[in-house]
């Protein structure tokens, strides 16, 4: 049977995908704190934050970054990937209980390693709630397979 | 009796090239099984953890130093990479740096460069937070007083 991932051969740049939306509830927000232990007064205490300049509570950022990645899964056909290598991204506003999310994703660049099974792939990702408002946006770098000759 | 306020760690307190190394924190099963199901990320199989956890971990291991919290405003940026896979079992920590402090009309930005290390020693994962932080409320001021 055909491997379904898409390889770095088969994937082009400019090719782009959406993702469905993902409405990002209050139950996320203290799972991810219990994860991740950062109990911030930012996403933990709603009194608190009713006094700030967002009213409410709001999203760890990595938890939105967190959410992308999984939307990124739902986005696009797998790809054949190896490793994740890095990312750059910036966290351009709140995420509210209750907001609904999504990603758009471009691929911006390929580049071939010095290993010849493999390359690195460039995605440009911007994270929009459901005002088509821009909360977060980055790039990332991953390490795909490449299909063997 | 008197009850003081949580203390927060503000702008003007943030030593520059301070460094801060954290508790440690072994990865299980049920790290990579929560982050995968609030995520909805794929688990990356074989006992790895999935990447960006090491990324999310982090951010709490900050919280079990002895110092009040950063009053950080926003949470800007983050780049990161990833050095070497981590797995399943494995213990990390991090050693974080302030490697840049601005000032600006509101708070001030601080860049920190952070490591996360494993039980060898190794780098497995860094990069730099961006963070704007608060700064130091003035004294109260005198109005109000009934002098």
């Amino acid at each position: 049977m055909a491997d379904p991932r898409r390889f770095f051969d088969d994937i082009e740049v400019g090719e782009a995908y959406e993702s469905p939306g993902r409405t990002v509830t209050e139950t996320d927000i203290v799972l991810f704190a219990g994860l991740s232990g950062d109990y911030n007064v930012l996403h933990t205490d709603a009194e608190f934050m009713k006094q700030s300049i967002f009213g409410e509570r709001i999203a760890h950022g990595l938890l939105g970054l967190s959410i992308q990645a999984g939307l990124f899964t739902r986005a696009t056909q797998a790809y054949a990937t190896l490793a994740f290598v890095g990312l750059r991204w910036k966290f351009k506003g709140p995420i509210k209980i209750g907001d609904t999310i999504r990603l758009r994703a471009k691929v911006t660049a390929k580049k071939e390693t010095s290993k010849p099974d493999r390359g690195l792939v460039t995605v440009e990702r911007v994270v929009v709630n459901q005002r088509g408002e821009v909360v977060q946006e980055g790039e990332t770098d991953l390490m795909v397979e490449r299909r063997r000759p | 009796m008197s009850v003081l306020a949580p203390s927060r760690f503000f702008f003007e307190d943030v030593e520059l090239h301070g460094i801060r190394e954290t508790p440690a924190i072994t990865v299980t099963e049920a790290h990579v099984a929560l982050y995968s199901g609030v995520t909805g990320d794929d688990p990356p199989g074989h006992g790895a953890a999935p990447s960006l956890l090491p990324l999310c971990l982090t951010t709490g291991l900050g919280w079990r130093i002895p110092q009040p919290p950063l009053a950080v405003l926003a949470f800007m940026g983050v780049e990161w990479h990833v050095d070497a896979p981590l797995a399943v079992g494995d213990t990390i920590h991090s050693r974080s740096k302030t490697a840049v402090k601005r000032a600006m009309r509101e708070g001030g930005v601080i860049i920190e460069e952070r490591a996360v290390i494993n039980q060898r020693g190794e780098t497995v994962q860094h990069g730099k937070f961006t963070f704007l932080v608060a700064r130091r409320p003035a004294p109260a001021a005198a109005q109000g007083d009934s002098a």
